[in-house]
């Protein structure tokens, strides 16, 4: 893959009058936000068809900064918003930039129901076990120990497994990396970008400032540290005893399907709504 | 029995006897004929075998109720329907009965309108359309040709024939 | 275009099934919704006719997420309407402040019923007023159209999409269990003699750059549509003409939400409208909305007859709220009386108009029944 600068992405894609970014210094979203536009680049995607969507935190203020259309909306429901976009025109394409919180937890109900639908949609997650934006409170996806403000003495609940979640719930592509992986998440999210349905891609993203800080772990490079250390390749995991498993967390490719995608689906139910009907339009 | 301005017309009977269907059928013969009308409807949360009543209002007026006070008319088809609602009937108001299920306490008119769905369709379901021929053939209160085309417009496909035929066989009964 | 119900004639219909068939006419092609008492019958009857007439309707999983998609597909383009009663209401809270903030044509339908929570789900109810005008955070304005009449419930539901497309914003039809369940003759215009109104686009590229811009002075900017090539950006931020967000400058928001205010208030005379009946002279006014407007409209009848000089102000759209109608009619009557199946809403609004000018009493009435025309010429009969 021919790698274009990191400027040339920048210029050609986000928007200067917004810059510069809300991101703290050693933030991984900026990472996940150059994997997604490197993707669209590379599979030469005509940005005017492309509309990307988010909630609230601070993964879901990147559609500001690109320079496409955009809806930044409520906490936790970009996808119910996402689903009227696309079913009204099912010529878009939406991409979803979500947080752990927005996502699993106060998007949850609406998360696991558009997978189930198989909306059509490519949904980028952020999952830094943190609510950054609000302050370092802990999130669904938090590790047992991990602490947060709203967890002074460490997780005491059970943390999301959101990439298995996805899959149990019928996404077509599901793929978990860590912003370390820069290779594999590009090529993840383009082929995430090309399939129907729902495709998701979730990166373990370093937030030095409200979560790093909390557990010992105060720059994006000790983050990246612990990320090598608590992932396991999907292979080698399979591989593995389940109480080895314990408190590690399996990256790689969870499914790869081709299921007919919710925009699909409707176009065949209206034909079939028109002929139980006996209706020529 | 001629009407001037407005009537108030209460069917009442059990779930599952069409009560309702009876009361939309008639009231969209009335809207057939450009007359103003009112449908409402009051049942328990069963499906089956609770009260059920349909309130028809008929009007030459704009209509500014929204459900029968004093009805002019009560068709019951259900001693259940009727103990509930009795009292809602004028005192010089007509009361319609299905003869072998309901023993009312006051003067009254009906025939047995389960048996004769029963008799002429074969189906004991068409109770609330033999009723309905009985009350318009009675009442005068819309045509018959605009109580058979509300019929065609509002039972399910298939069972028009069926429909009009128990509505037949209530309409020649009420002309005896 | 060809219709799945018929048009240019009248028909014996209940209020849900005139609200989905005005709004199809008035140009809905998107319906989301969530099942709910006594809502349902609206959803049924779109289920059943947006497939036919290429439009979309989805079950979503919850009211959340019911206006959440149909705000959505509002900025693809559509027309676009849900459904529900107050519980589900009290969830729509959230997206239908996100619609005002981002000026987003939809109409959402609440049909009343007995609350607070669960209440009575299959009785009439108007405790939903206040939660329709001032229900979502922040200061802000919206449109609450009020039917009486099956015949209303169609037509206001086309002036509600008429509406929100004409000023880009939520309208809210504020309907009850009672309207939405009666059948009446309901007369449906045929498509060409309805007027519908489509929302305001970009002439160019320049103008779609101001999103959120009084760039014609009309305080309505052209709605951009995603996918046109306009790169429009669309937050529930506080934003500038452009819609970037700019959180923490007073100055643009206080610009922001005074037009979103200003644009309803100072177009007042073209959105507020209402029915008077003997008002000309009348002593005593009662002031009345929805399903008990009916009820109200004998009373006066009645009272006349008996040579008591009454008169109604019928009310069918509630907010914006036409505050100095109120004063002259106060100056003018001795006592205006506000029947409502709630303990005091509109009533408050009223007494505000009133000013003191006039003795303002409420007629209140809950548990599910509607006021009976004696109900109010007692209570009016105990002041005379």
């Amino acid at each position: 893959m021919y790698l274009k600068s990191a400027y040339e992405i920048r210029n050609k894609y986000l928007r200067k009058d917004m810059l510069p970014t809300i991101f703290c210094p050693g933030c991984g979203i900026g990472s996940a936000l150059q994997y997604t536009l490197r993707a669209i680049d590379d599979l030469k995607l005509n940005p005017d068809e492309i509309v990307w969507v988010s909630g609230i935190g601070c993964s879901s203020r990147v559609p500001g900064f690109v320079n496409f259309d955009g809806l930044h909306t409520t906490h936790g429901r970009a996808l119910a918003f996402a689903t009227g976009i696309k079913l009204a025109n099912p010529d878009l394409k939406i991409i979803a930039f979500m947080g752990d919180g927005d996502a699993a937890a106060i998007g949850g109900n609406h998360f696991i129901h558009a997978i189930r639908r198989n909306l059509d949609v490519t949904v980028i997650l952020i999952n830094n076990f943190t609510y950054g934006m609000t302050g370092g409170q802990v999130a669904p996806t938090a590790l047992k120990g991990l602490k947060g403000t709203t967890a002074p003495y460490g997780q005491f609940e059970n943390p999301f497994d959101i990439a298995q979640l996805a899959v149990a719930a019928g996404a077509n592509y599901v793929a978990r990396w860590s912003v370390f992986n820069y290779l594999q998440g590009i090529n993840s999210i383009k082929k995430a970008l090309q399939k129907e349905g729902f495709s998701l891609v979730e990166f373990l993203s370093p937030c030095p400032v409200s979560f790093g800080r909390r557990n010992r772990m105060k720059t994006a490079p000790e983050l990246l540290r612990w990320y090598q250390k608590i992932t396991v390749p999907l292979a080698k995991a399979k591989k593995m005893p389940p109480e080895e498993l314990e408190g590690k967390i399996v990256i790689g490719e969870f499914a790869d399907r081709d299921r007919p995608g919710l925009a699909r689906e409707y176009e065949e139910y209206k034909k079939r709504a028109k002929k139980m009907m006996g209706w020529e339009g | 029995m001629g009407w001037v301005m407005k009537m108030q017309i209460r069917f009442a009977g059990i779930g599952g006897q069409g009560v309702i269907l009876a009361g939309v059928i008639l009231g969209e013969a009335a809207a057939i004929e450009g007359l103003n009308v009112l449908q409402t409807q009051d049942y328990g949360s069963a499906s089956r075998g609770g009260h059920s009543i349909a309130d028809v209002i008929i009007s030459k007026e704009p209509i500014y109720d929204f459900m029968v006070t004093k009805a002019d008319v009560l068709v019951a088809l259900a001693q259940l329907g009727y103990d509930s609602t009795k009292e809602e009937l004028k005192e010089d108001g007509l009361l319609i009965v299905d003869t072998d299920l309901v023993k009312p306490d006051r003067e009254h008119i009906g025939a047995p309108f389960t048996r004769l769905a029963e008799e002429s369709t074969g189906l004991a379901l068409t109770v609330n359309m033999v009723a309905l021929g009985y009350l318009i053939a009675k009442t005068g209160v819309v045509r018959k040709e605009s109580a058979e085309e509300a019929i065609k417009r509002r039972v399910p496909k298939g069972t028009e024939e069926i429909n009009i035929k128990a509505f037949r066989v209530g309409y020649k009964e009420g002309l005896r | 275009m060809k219709y799945p119900f018929p048009v240019g004639r009248s028909d014996f219909i209940q209020g849900d099934e005139a609200i989905a068939r005005a709004a199809i006419l008035a140009g809905c092609r998107f319906y989301a919704g969530y099942p709910i008492t006594p809502a349902s019958e609206i959803f049924e009857a779109m289920a059943l006719y947006m497939p036919l007439v290429d439009g979309v309707s989805i079950q979503m999983e919850d009211e959340i997420g019911s206006i959440a998609t149909i705000i959505g597909a509002s900025w693809a383009g559509a027309k676009a309407m849900t459904a529900t009663s107050g519980p589900g209401f009290s969830l729509m809270q959230e997206n239908l402040g996100y619609a005002v903030m981002t000026e987003t044509p939809i109409v959402v339908v609440d049909v009343q019923r007995g609350g607070p929570s669960t209440g009575q789900p299959t009785l009439g109810a108007q405790g939903d007023v206040m939660q329709s005008i001032w229900g979502t955070h922040g200061d802000h304005s919206l449109i609450v159209l009020t039917p009486a009449t099956v015949q209303e419930a169609f037509d206001m539901t086309i002036k509600a999409f008429n509406l929100a497309e004409k000023y880009r914003t939520p309208v809210v039809l504020l309907t009850d269990a009672e309207i939405a369940h009666m059948r009446e003759r309901v007369y449906t215009p045929n498509p060409e003699d309805i007027e519908i109104i489509y929302r305001k686009l970009p002439a160019n590229k320049e103008e779609a750059r101001y999103p959120f811009g009084d760039i014609h002075g009309d305080m309505i900017p052209p709605m951009p549509v995603f996918g046109k090539g306009y790169r429009t950006y669309v937050t529930g931020l506080t934003h500038d003409e452009k819609g970037r967000p700019k959180t923490v400058d007073a100055e643009v928001h206080e610009r922001l939400i005074r037009r979103i205010i200003d644009k309803l208030e100072k177009n007042k005379e073209d959105i507020v409208t209402y029915e008077t009946f003997d008002l000309e002279d009348a002593e005593i006014a009662i002031i009345s909305y929805g399903i008990v407007a009916r009820s109200a409209i004998r009373a006066v009848r009645l009272l006349r007859r008996e040579g008591i000089k009454a008169g109604l102000l019928k009310l069918n759209t509630i907010w914006p709220f036409d505050f100095d109608m109120i004063g002259n009619i106060a100056e003018q009557v001795r006592k205006i009386y506000v029947p409502e199946m709630n303990l005091g809403q509109l009533y408050h609004l009223v007494r505000e108009g009133a000013d003191g000018k006039a003795e303002v009493e409420l007629i209140p009435k809950i548990g599910g029944e509607i006021h009976t025309p004696m109900d109010i010429i007692e209570r009016i009969k105990r002041g005379v």
